[in-house]
């Protein structure tokens, strides 16, 4: 009976990715057509200049930022939660997110302005950020040969929380060297996280690099599932777990960064589409991969929908990413158990 | 004390000998600067589950994870006549499967999908289990009784059930060796028996995953050997001592015409409960505060001396023997 009932469940969830994949071209219609200057299907359709103009240049990079900078943050979220074996080490929990953003603002300040200098400036800042929390929390017995079980995996949290306000200390002390004029007020904005500032000529490098990234981490799925088993239980399977690991780290930062680095700070989607992916499917195969993804790109989508439309100036995405996903977070600690992904 | 460690030198338990898998000599091992595992040597041979024996924290765990090779140790280990410190990680994995005593599984995923881990070490990076692989992963629930829990969330299990799966994921594995942490720590009476008894058959070489695999004609002749010296009553020996050379059938007796045979394996099974230990176990090694004081041969070493060895390791103890069936059964007692 039980495993009838787990069984009919399971075939309730079977179409989950498939709907949300509907779901998430919805949500593009919309995006396209909604904004400070409402598009129609019927005067595109007629060649009006103007609106064809609008959807080229405006509507359609936006639109895909959104898809695919959400779709990176589930996935990475996914990622990284899986790798550290903890439900809460999202990208902007653990610091790789406030780490790869000061990377990215000391490369507006200083370096010479290009796409690739931003990015890889956003890359070195997310892994000096996941470095630096790997080697606090392995510090205090939570990772590397002398596991210590009852540290458990929560001290990377702590660790990200630790390197979190670092990167946020690093971040004022560049703000104070920005220059009020010009600087100071893009990087505030930056900061909090738009999807306004997009052009089409800024697309294809991001894009580009975040594919690649979620390319490696689909086809190394399997092994990204094997490192959530113990270390030494996963190094008997044949898994060479200190290379994997830094390999998966590598690929995942690299997709969070990209994004970082086009659309600043965007909280909570890395949290909340891997664990409402798993809720939906229950196990951890590739689909759930695929469905964090997807739901990540509805969650960004609809936000940037709201950031735009909600009020008469354009309001940072984050603040609803953020109402989406701070009470998610509360419901998360209060059923202690993040979505069933722990045993204990 | 050198004196001790083979004080029955004598045995002769096994009527064809079986080859050796694991020879362990001077073994020394530690973390860091204190030194746990002192001077240790025995051998691990195929065909028979070799129990570690001794009181917590005398360094059985920290053995284990010294031929895992998670702790720089001193000495020798040879793994079928290969030293362990030449193997690559991925040689190592293949050969040798490892059983925690929870398995640190922290996600939940469908119990198919952990018995396939088991194939992790002949898969290529980005290769994903084949039709033909998980056809077999079925067969080695089938075999520890788990099928129909295959699509089941891992987490949902019981720790019974958790260490069933786990030992499915063993037999696709098809390692030569296999070491067992304290396996029986957290479960209940029944769980304990049948986890021992699958083990028992699949180290007997029993290919518990699937009836028609090709196996070389030299493991069905030793198949056929060893099932032959034992098929009368296949039933007769439930929990009871498995040392010697009889291969038990208890699982799929029905099959047993059917039945192909991989090559022998051998067990290092930590063990927490020496009566356990006595049931299973063809031979045993007692460690005490690092230091291997004596190896048994439970089928035929002598009452008192199997007493003595106890004794010294778990303080003083009785041991009694009744006949069943024409073998031996030992209980252990405390000294009242």
């Amino acid at each position: 009976m039980r495993t009838e009932q787990k069984q009919n469940a399971k075939q309730n969830t079977r179409p989950a990715p498939y709907l949300s994949a509907l779901l998430l071209l919805a949500a593009c219609a919309v995006s396209l057509l909604a904004g400070k200057y409402p598009l129609s299907l019927e005067k595109i359709l007629a060649g009006d200049a103007m609106q064809l103009q609008v959807l080229l240049t405006l509507r359609i990079p936006r639109t895909l930022m959104a898809v695919l900078g959400g779709f990176a943050l589930g996935a990475a979220g996914f990622v990284f939660q899986t790798v550290f074996r903890n439900p809460l080490a999202a990208p902007d929990m653990i610091g790789v997110s406030s780490g790869a953003s000061a990377g990215a603002a000391f490369a507006i300040l200083f370096l010479p302005a290009s796409a690739a200098a931003v990015t890889l400036s956003a890359f070195a800042g997310g892994l000096l950020a996941v470095g630096i929390a790997l080697g606090l929390a392995s510090a205090a017995g939570g990772y590397g040969a002398r596991r210590n079980p009852a540290a458990g995996s929560g001290s990377i949290v702590l660790a990200g929380i630790a390197v979190h306000s670092l990167a946020q200390t690093f971040l004022m002390v560049l703000k104070l060297t920005a220059d009020p004029e010009r600087q100071l007020a893009s990087i505030e904005y930056w900061i909090m996280g738009s999807l306004n500032a997009i052009t089409l000529g800024r697309i294809p490098f991001y894009c580009a690099v975040c594919v690649i990234g979620l390319t490696g981490l689909f086809l190394l799925h399997r092994q990204i599932i094997l490192l959530s088993v113990d270390e030494a239980e996963a190094r008997m399977l044949g898994v060479p777990v200190g290379r994997m690991r830094l390999l998966i780290l590598l690929l995942a930062t690299l997709v969070v960064a990209s994004v970082i680095s086009v659309t600043g700070v965007i909280s909570f989607i890395g949290l909340l589409a891997p664990h409402i992916a798993r809720l939906l499917t229950r196990d951890n195969r590739l689909r759930t991969l695929l469905l964090s993804g997807l739901l990540g790109g509805i969650l960004l989508t609809a936000a940037d929908i709201l950031a735009r439309t909600a009020a008469a100036s354009e309001l940072p995405v984050s603040i609803f990413t953020s109402l989406l996903g701070a009470p998610f977070l509360l419901y998360l600690i209060m059923n202690g158990n993040g979505g069933g992904r722990h045993a204990e | 004390m050198p004196n001790n460690l083979h004080r029955n030198s004598g045995y002769n338990d096994l009527t064809s000998e079986p080859s050796i898998c694991l020879q362990v000599s001077s073994l020394s091992a530690g973390y860091g600067r204190s030194q746990i595992l002192k001077d240790v040597s025995f051998c691990a041979k195929q065909g028979g589950i070799t129990g570690l024996l001794g009181p917590n924290g005398c360094g059985k765990t920290t053995l284990l994870r010294a031929l895992c090779r998670q702790l720089p140790f001193t000495g020798s280990c040879l793994l079928n006549g290969r030293p362990l410190e030449q193997m690559t990680s991925r040689q190592l994995a293949r050969q040798i499967s490892y059983i925690p005593q929870r398995s640190g599984i922290a996600i939940s995923m469908p119990v198919i999908d952990v018995v396939l881990m088991g194939f992790n070490p002949v898969l290529c990076l980005l290769e994903q289990p084949s039709r033909a692989q998980k056809e077999k992963a079925r067969g080695a629930l089938r075999a520890v009784g788990m099928e129909a829990s295959a699509e089941q969330d891992y987490q949902t299990l019981s720790e019974g059930q958790k260490q069933l799966c786990i030992l499915a994921r063993t037999i696709v594995e098809d390692a030569s060796l296999l070491l067992l942490d304290e396996p029986e720590s957290s479960l209940d009476f029944p769980h304990r028996h049948r986890i021992m008894e699958l083990l028992t058959e699949i180290i007997r070489g029993q290919d518990l995953s699937c009836a028609n695999c090709d196996v070389s004609s030299t493991a069905i002749n030793e198949a056929t050997h060893n099932v032959s010296a034992n098929t009368s009553n296949p039933n007769a020996h439930r929990f009871s001592n498995t040392s010697g050379d009889t291969a038990r059938n208890t699982l799929s007796g029905s099959s047993s015409d059917q039945q192909t045979l991989f090559p022998r394996k051998a067990a290092l099974v930590t063990l927490h409960d020496p009566q356990l230990a006595l049931e299973y176990c063809s031979r045993l090694v007692l460690l005490k505060d690092g230091v291997c004081t004596a190896i048994l041969h439970p089928a035929t070493d002598s009452l008192p001396d199997m007493e003595a060895a106890l004794s010294e390791v778990y303080g003083p103890i009785r041991l009694r023997a009744f006949e069943e069936n024409g073998r031996r059964s030992l209980i252990l007692l405390p000294r009242g």
